[in-house]
């Protein structure tokens, strides 16, 4: 283990990579010139920190000298990065945003393209596993706000097993005004808003986010096509009642499995019924694809009519992440949700910033309580384990179907509470006159509780929950994700 | 309102400007009748003693706030000035150390505020005061005690000693030892000085981050402490010492009293946050920079034109030589000692360079300053600023295309860096270097400033993460640009819930603050609230002297509870809305209700939604609510009995 720190000059358009290794932290010091991580300009002279089994990379356009200090498991400079691919997107993104302005403020149209597209940019980001989706969307998004013209793009993760500002299990949207910061993978996209006062609005973002419940989307693809839409239809009456957000643009980041798959059957349909969903939800009028030949191929063919699909190439520096990885990663999310970040400054650095914050203000503290098992109502969308509605002998209907609520006794011994964590969602429609059936479905989240102790003899159950609040006539819904501190 | 105008406003009412408000003749406040509180109105002087005193002892900590409205009452009540000055030192000898330091700033405030009379009435025993509380208290404070005696040097509205020469040189001996004269200067005296133009530079720094002269001057001043920490002798402390007075106290001589606040820090920024001045309270974001480099240069003025002596370092030459290329800086003499030599060292480091923006002599400089901003052009060079950004993404020829994107060169360091020369020290954020950016800075650094201001006041209370926004307020919320940039509307709040939540609050404590006169004779009639029925209460309001019913508004000679009724035109406006959507055929019904509770237009498009849902059958249930929810009269009966709202309420607002 060494402790000192080390001095790295990079060239113009090289990148410093590093892989921390569970535990570990490192900070990183610009000494000279003009560094970014993943699109966010870092500020001379001070420490940033980075943790959690963080992989991230510190690319520099102009060349610098960068100080690290702690212990990186794998470190190195690369010379290749498709960063100027990226930043040609940018641009072209901005002289779309440029001629939505124009068009929104009435304006002439002076340009030397008439015919161009009036369209702000609507993107739709698609790849394989480790292709660097969540990275390319979060560079776009910062490269946007880094233009100095105020814009506030919409960046929308539908994502589950991401969780992006929520929880694993989550989508959601946020309007960014700042850059994201990184500093781990608990939070790769800035940070919901909490009590702490924030010098980076990215830390404070106001998700609108649904509840899915698993990480993988081909456990109930139905209502994951459901949520999706809800959230689209909401992103779209943000944008129409605010010029600034629509002209801005948004940007979705997907899952993986949107990418990949067997060609054929079953589940070939349930994701292009998914991407058909992301694109028609928002609009979509520009498709990357990221390093993957045949699926441009396909979204060219279903799509290449009506908007442009494109094909960019994957950094060198992804890596490979496998299951154990992600779980990790869960923990961390949900951990962070709950407690914050607490990242171990290397020896030797004493005031560092983490993710653009003094350390002390992203200590957060939740809180437990004690509540009666009929104070919060508990739903499961859909029957626990559901085979596909294809593997069901023909003829034969489901007990339970994948959209139904199923409440919850917590005074089962199989209800499966123990752990879980739960979505707590904003309240039922107060007129009873507007209820219906599966309103539950199409409600949003508030925040997540995860129960910690179960007392079936007192019918009392232990709640941790991010603040403090009441639960007393609330709804809450349960996933598949379970959480131990 | 922000943080900002209020600090500027105490800054310059403590730092008079030409127009210096002297204190009203004493008769006038006897016509104030109608004068807000707190002009609670005396009459004789024993119970204005007896007020002020008890005023005093709320007085604990650095308020300012209170300062404000000890100062207040003390400039209204001139005539009865040695009662003020009896209470004020009554109550700083009476204190305990760590309380003494706001007390002194009320003295500081009052002094300045209201030279006259009060400087010369508390001239007899502010030395003997400074000097014995000087020795009580701790380090920190001193310093800020001593911070405080150099606002006096030129505290008086003519830029002479607030309090006269004999008594500022009196307590400058007390507290540093020595004399001016002679030829003892301690070196905590000379450190301390240098402290102090120290941080005016790095306030002014701060306030203008990519000054460079500033940063330089920073340096010059940190290097001349390291140097006098590490020890130099008399004969050049004494060198130091005429420097940096020279350098100070030509900000503030008569001759430029049109703006004889030039170098001196705001008082506000040391008053209200003395734990941490690293922001400074700024009136304006060009000036600054512009009265630092003027200040640098009168005072080089001062030197050449009156130089008694060959003075062997000559700092504000040496200073002024990074601003200015005009012609008189050839005269600095050549510094012999070898301070001065690392003077020149530096120069030739280029930790000081001759470059920089070329001010010529201070007469431009000064025509520079003061020429203010016509009001219409920011606005139109912020126009012309992101027309020239427009125009030049839109002249780069880039498509959509796979060979476009791939092959060509970006010119994002142009756009990125290049374009936005000027970064945030905190955060890394750009602005370009222009009439737009500058302002953008400025109101990034505010939000620096709050940010931090916030932080430091819940020290050591906890954090949560918090709820997120209701539907509602995340789809109408235009507002949650928190960063500090762009748009004009002054403080923004950190997040949306928290600001739906503060405006709540207030709407709530205005209408409860509204009030209706009991006619006279009504005093026992009990009236009740056509709305909630209940009894409205009736109080006695000291100030006015009249009985008054409290959370009352009168409407159509009916007296109602100010909460209750703007509760029933908000239902009635979101009625409207409700029916107004209705007929352009889109059912917005039914409003789930949020965390925030507040009253806003509904929304939840239950058919809209339900038609995405796959089955049939919901779809069809949909459909059959929604033609029943499409009678307007069967909505109206259906909201007002699901608001839980009795009966009368409806008749009340037919009425």
């Amino acid at each position: 283990m060494q402790n000192d720190s080390k001095e790295w000059v990079l060239d113009a358009e090289t990148e410093y990579r590093f892989e921390l290794d569970p535990g570990a932290s490192l900070a990183i010091k610009l000494v000279h010139g003009q560094a970014e991580v993943f699109g966010a300009e870092l500020a001379e002279g001070k420490s940033y920190l980075f943790g959690s089994e963080c992989k991230a990379a510190i690319f520099t356009w102009q060349g610098c000298t960068l100080q690290i200090t702690g212990h990186a498991s794998t470190e190195y400079v690369s010379d290749e990065t498709p960063m100027a691919a990226y930043a040609n997107l940018h641009i072209a993104f901005e002289q779309m945003r440029v001629r939505a302005l124009r068009v929104a403020h009435g304006s002439p149209n002076s340009d030397d393209d008439p015919n161009a597209n009036a369209e702000p940019p609507r993107v739709l980001v698609l790849g394989p596993d480790n292709s660097g989706k969540t990275t390319i969307c979060k560079i776009l998004i910062n490269y946007t706000v880094r233009a100095g013209q105020n814009w506030s793009p919409i960046l929308i993760n539908v994502d589950p097993s991401e969780g992006g500002w929520a929880v694993p299990g989550a989508i959601a949207a946020a309007s960014v005004q700042s850059p994201l910061p990184t500093a781990s993978p608990a939070n790769p996209l800035g940070s919901a808003a909490t009590s702490a006062p924030t010098a980076l609005s990215s830390n404070a973002l106001v998700p609108l986010s649904y509840w899915y419940g698993h990480a993988d989307i081909k456990r109930n693809p139905l209502l994951l096509d459901r949520l999706i839409r809800n959230l689209g239809e909401n992103v779209r009456d943000k944008c129409d009642g605010d010029p600034e957000a629509y002209t801005s643009g948004l940007i979705v980041d997907t899952p993986s499995s949107f990418a990949s798959g067997p060609t054929s059957g079953a589940s070939t349909d349930s994701r292009h019924t998914l991407i058909k969903a992301c694109v028609e939800a928002f609009k979509i009028n520009v498709i990357l694809v990221v390093g993957h030949e045949k699926l441009n191929v396909e979204m060219q063919r279903l799509y290449g009519s009506r908007l442009t699909v494109l094909k960019i190439p994957k950094s060198g520096g992804v890596v490979e992440l496998d299951l154990p990885y992600r779980q990790r990663v869960h923990k961390y999310q949900l951990h962070t949700y709950m407690y914050g970040q607490k990242i171990e400054q290397p020896p030797g650095i004493s005031s560092a910033i983490l993710g653009g914050e003094a350390v002390t203000d992203v200590v957060l503290s939740p809180s437990s309580s004690i509540i009666n098992f009929n104070d919060l109502t508990i739903y499961r969308i859909g029957a626990e384990s559901m085979a596909p509605s294809s593997a069901l002998p023909i003829g034969a209907a489901r007990t339970v179907s994948e959209m139904q609520p199923v409440l919850i006794d917590p005074a089962s011994s199989g209800s499966g509470l123990l752990n879980a964590v739960l979505a707590f969602i904003a309240p039922f429609n107060p007129d009873e006159t507007e209820r219906y059936d599966e309103e539950i479905l199409d409600l949003n989240v508030i925040g997540f509780l995860v129960i910690t102790n179960i007392d079936i003899p007192n019918r009392k159950m232990t709640i941790l929950s991010p603040n403090q609040g009441s639960f007393v006539g609330k709804t809450a819904i349960i996933g598949s994700f379970e959480w131990e501190e | 309102m922000s943080i900002y105008p209020q600090a500027h406003s105490y800054g310059q009412a403590a730092y008079p400007a030409p127009g210096y408000p002297q204190p009203g003749p004493p008769t006038y406040s006897y016509q104030q009748s109608t004068a807000p509180p707190p002009s609670t109105y005396y009459v004789d002087p024993h119970s204005f003693r007896r007020d002020y005193a008890a005023r005093l002892a709320q007085l604990t900590i650095n308020s300012r706030p209170i300062i404000q409205s000890l100062s207040m009452v003390a400039q209204e009540y001139s005539r009865w000035a040695e009662i003020v000055v009896q209470c004020l030192e009554a109550h700083i000898r009476r204190v305990p150390p760590y309380m003494k330091l706001p007390s002194f700033y009320l003295l500081d405030a009052i002094s300045k505020n209201v030279y006259d009379p009060y400087a010369r009435h508390f001239a007899p025993f502010v030395v003997p005061l400074f000097l014995e509380t000087y020795q009580q208290v701790d380090q920190t404070t001193r310093s800020k005690m001593e911070e405080m005696l150099l606002t006096w040097r030129t505290g008086a509205p003519s830029g002479k000693e607030l309090f006269g020469f004999i008594t500022q040189i009196a307590i400058e001996r007390g507290v540093w030892g020595g004399d001016r004269g002679a030829a003892d200067i301690s070196k905590a005296q000379v450190l301390s000085e240098l402290e102090f133009t120290l941080s005016q530079k790095e306030r002014a720094l701060q306030a203008n981050t990519w000054d460079h002269e500033a940063r330089k001057h920073v340096e010059v001043l940190q290097q001349l402490r390291s140097l006098v920490e590490a020890g130099v002798s008399q004969d050049e402390l004494r060198q130091i010492l005429s420097q940096l007075r020279s350098l100070s106290q030509s900000t503030a001589p008569p001759t430029t009293s049109s703006q004889p606040q030039v170098s001196y820090p705001q008082p506000s920024s040391t008053y209200q946050y003395p734990s941490q001045p690293v922001y400074p309270a700024r009136t304006s974001f060009v000036p600054p920079a512009v009265q630092h480099s003027e200040s640098i240069n009168s005072s080089y003025h001062y030197q050449s034109t009156d130089q008694p002596k060959s003075e062997p370092l000559d700092l504000s030459a040496l200073l002024s030589t990074s601003v200015s290329s005009g012609p008189s800086t050839s005269t600095s003499a050549a510094p012999p000692s070898n301070i001065a030599g690392l003077f020149s060292a530096l120069l030739k480091a280029g930790i000081v360079s001759a470059t920089g923006t070329p001010v010529g002599d201070s007469s431009s400089a000064k025509a520079e300053g003061s020429t203010p901003q016509p009001s219409d052009e920011p606005s139109e060079n912020e126009r012309e600023a992101s027309r020239s950004y427009r125009r030049a993404i839109l002249a780069e020829t880039i498509k959509l295309t796979n060979a476009d994107i791939t092959k060509k060169r970006p010119a994002i360091v142009r756009f990125m860096y290049e374009r936005l020369s000027v970064q945030c020290k905190q955060c890394g954020v750009r602005f370009s270097d222009d009439v737009m950016g500058r302002k953008d800075m400025e109101s990034h650094l505010d939000m620096h400033f709050r940010q931090n201001r916030k932080a430091n006041q819940n020290l050591g209370r906890g954090h949560s993460r918090s709820w997120f926004v209701a539907l509602e307020d995340w789809v109408h919320d235009t507002s949650t640009d928190y960063k500090g940039k762009g748009r004009a509307d002054g403080v923004r709040p950190l997040n949306a819930k928290a600001s739906a939540l503060a405006e709540a609050a207030n709407r709530e404590a205005e209408l409860r603050a509204q009030f209706v006169i009991v006619p006279p004779g009504d005093e026992a009639k009990t009236i009740s609230c056509p709305i909630c029925k209940e009894i409205l209460k009736s109080e006695f309001l000291e100030d006015d002297e009249e009985w008054v019913w409290k959370n009352a508004v009168k409407k159509d000679d009916r007296i109602f509870h100010a909460t209750c009724h703007s509760e029933a035109l908000t239902s009635v406006q979101s009625l409207a809305v409700r029916l107004r959507n209705e007929t352009t055929g889109r059912s917005r019904s039914g409003t789930p209700e949020g965390i925030s509770s507040r009253a806003s237009p509904p929304k939840e498009t239950a058919s809209l939604r339900t038609s995405l849902s796959p089955t049939a059958e919901s779809k069809r249930a949909a459909l059959k609510r929604k033609a029943e929810n499409d009678d307007p009269s069967f909505h109206m009966t259906a909201t007002f009995d699901n608001d839980g709202t009795p009966p009368m309420k409806r008749l009340a607002l037919e009425a």
